[in-house]
């Protein structure tokens, strides 16, 4: 049933089924991925340094001989990781304040005004400062930060669905029957917010990771020495013009996982919640 | 009309209340006590001492935030720990580049994206159209500063036609050519808002052209060019302007890398040095400054929807 589900979503557009199978071999390439690889991702070879792609290194060296290829592979468990984190974080934050916010009017009013607010920062400032304000760049001061500034987004989310819930039908039917308060909220609301959880979440680990690899890219992200996409863009920019492919591939890399997950995302909101289908 | 925009201004007040608030509270996470931090690291303890006086840290945190308040409202941002000079002059110096920046993208959102989303609507799922779809899908998930640094290595690099980094400034040597070294950087910055943009012009346009009053225009001899323009655009154009604003963001988050990427001397730039120097008062002043900047757009955007669509205007 659920695979006979699946298979019909996947091959409902031909861009869908495209997607999924790069998600799939993407998760892959996160599980396996040192083991698959042709070199360590960490090693320096320095009579091998600046190589074009050729057949030793199909994707080329960088500036410390290490191998591209081996070094995105390994940037992919990292950039999974993390886009995980994320919107895992904005959504245990988002779920419980979103239904509340759209379930009591005055809580609703205040924590709205609060959450616009912070949605006036555009999303690279907020993480900056809050990357600044942390302390130290590591891991987990870039999950908490990227996730402070999608958490009010899937807060908004939440929210119009808690409202929109609501005033249905089947909510009155409960209340008749004597449900309370939190046995609506749990049983009947929270259960009918999963597909536009599901939805705003993916979208949320497309949006982060390409954050995160900015975040990277500026070198306030994580530390220097974790091989990352972003980090692998930021070390090849002073040999962008002998060296292009050290910025190419690994750009390439976040693109195509971004897409994937931007175009599953697109499906799923269509599969899911067709009101919501979007002109695109 | 009038109402409208009173209810509107309140709104605008309160939301920068609020964004000051937000700038305040998340200063106070700071780990350790300001003055020190501030101060670095061979401060002596009567030199923080001083400071904690000066500043009121020792006073209650309600005290604190309306002296932070007043001094805001006052445009007294402080004075960055690492440039020793006013947090407001040295934004101000970086401001022109960011401006220029700013304005280039937008004509490139602007003057890209509406046109491209017309012609699209023209013909749906002709050339134009499917070409562009692939754009934006592309558009959307390409992250801007890779965009920018395979352009530089194309254009600044091999054909060596545009200067790949750097910026002087036009005000003070009043040289109009330096806007040459922006045309990479606003192109890469604006390229993924102009698909956005295109494909809301698009289906706004489709939705307009079906209408009834379309069809009466054509059926009176109309030329096709004038009713689209005359007729189906400016009724087209509400979520199109929405787009619009939100573009605002988009460019200001975009900036900071794209500054970061040519090297240009803006506010983008500014604010990735002063996280990496740890200048928590220039990274406020910043913060507060685009913050506010952002929620007068909005503002702005409401009353132009007010102008645009009469209804709006009497609902109020």
């Amino acid at each position: 049933m659920v695979v006979d589900g699946l298979w019909k979503f996947a091959t409902r557009r031909r861009t869908t089924g495209l997607a999924l199978a790069i998600l799939l071999s993407l998760l892959f390439i996160a599980a396996v991925g040192p083991r698959i690889a042709p070199y360590d991702a960490d090693e320096l070879r320095m009579t091998e340094r600046l190589q074009g792609p050729n057949r030793t290194h199909l994707l080329g060296t960088d500036h410390f001989g290490r191998d591209i290829l081996s070094r995105a592979l390994s940037g992919t468990r990292i950039t999974l990781l993390l886009g995980v984190s994320i919107s895992m974080f904005a959504l245990c934050i988002g779920l419980p304040i979103g239904m509340l916010a759209g379930f009591f009017d005055r809580f609703g009013l205040l924590i709205m005004r609060v959450i616009d607010a912070l949605m006036a920062f555009p999303a690279i400032i907020l993480a900056l400062a809050l990357m600044a304000i942390l302390g130290k760049p590591g891991i987990l001061n870039v999950i908490l930060a990227v996730g402070l500034v999608w958490a009010p987004r899937m807060v908004r989310v939440v929210y119009s669905a808690t409202l929109a819930l609501r005033e249905s039908v089947f909510i009155e039917a409960a209340r008749a029957l004597g449900a309370s308060t939190s046995r609506i909220l749990l049983r009947h609301i929270a259960i009918n917010l999963i597909s536009p959880v599901i939805v705003q979440a993916t979208f949320t680990f497309a949006f982060s990771i390409m954050e995160v690899a900015a975040l990277n890219f500026l070198g306030v992200g994580i530390p220097p020495y974790v091989a990352s996409w972003g980090g692998m863009m930021n070390e090849g920019r002073t040999y962008i013009i002998r060296a292009p492919w050290i910025i190419l591939f690994p750009g390439l890399f976040l693109a195509t996982a971004v897409l994937s997950f931007n175009l599953v995302g697109d499906a799923l909101r269509d599969r899911l919640d067709p009101k919501l289908r979007r002109a695109m | 009309m009038l109402t409208f925009v009173l209810r509107r201004g309140i709104g605008l007040l309160i939301s920068t209340f609020l964004v000051i608030t937000i700038t305040f509270l998340l200063m106070q996470m700071i780990p350790g006590d300001p003055a020190a931090v501030m101060l670095g690291a061979n401060a002596t303890p009567e030199q923080i001492e001083l400071l904690r006086e000066t500043w009121g840290l020792n006073q209650s945190i309600h005290v604190q935030f309306v002296r932070y308040l007043v001094n805001f409202l006052r445009g007294n941002f402080g004075e960055s720990l690492f440039h020793r000079k006013p947090v407001l002059e040295i934004i101000g110096q970086r401001a022109e580049t960011s401006i220029w920046l700013g304005v280039a993208a937008l004509l490139v959102v602007v003057g890209m994206g509406i046109p491209a989303g017309v012609l699209a609507s023209i013909r749906p799922n002709g050339l134009t159209d499917n070409a562009m779809l692939l754009v934006a899908l592309s558009g959307a998930s390409i992250p801007s500063f890779w965009l920018g640094l395979m352009l530089m290595t194309l254009f600044a690099g091999r054909l060596g036609w545009l200067p790949s980094s750097g910026f002087t400034s036009i005000l003070q040597t009043g040289n109009l050519a330096n806007l040459k070294s922006l045309i990479l950087p606003a192109f890469s910055l604006g390229f993924v808002n102009a698909a956005l943009v295109a494909r809301t012009t698009r289906s706004s346009m489709l939705d307009v052209l079906q209408a009834d009053y379309i069809t009466t225009a054509r059926a009176k001899g109309m030329r096709g060019w004038v009713v689209v323009m005359k007729h189906a655009f400016r009724n087209a154009s509400i979520p199109i302007v929405t787009v619009i604003s939100f573009t605002f963001a988009s460019l200001v988050s975009g900036a900071v890398v794209t500054e970061n990427v040519f090297a240009l001397p803006g506010v983008g730039s500014l604010i990735v040095q002063s996280v990496l120097k740890r200048d928590y008062p220039v990274i406020q002043g910043i913060m507060f400054i685009v913050a506010v900047l952002y929620v007068v757009i909005n503002f702005i955007t409401d009353l132009s929807y007010a102008l645009l669509d009469p209804r709006i205007r009497y609902r109020g």
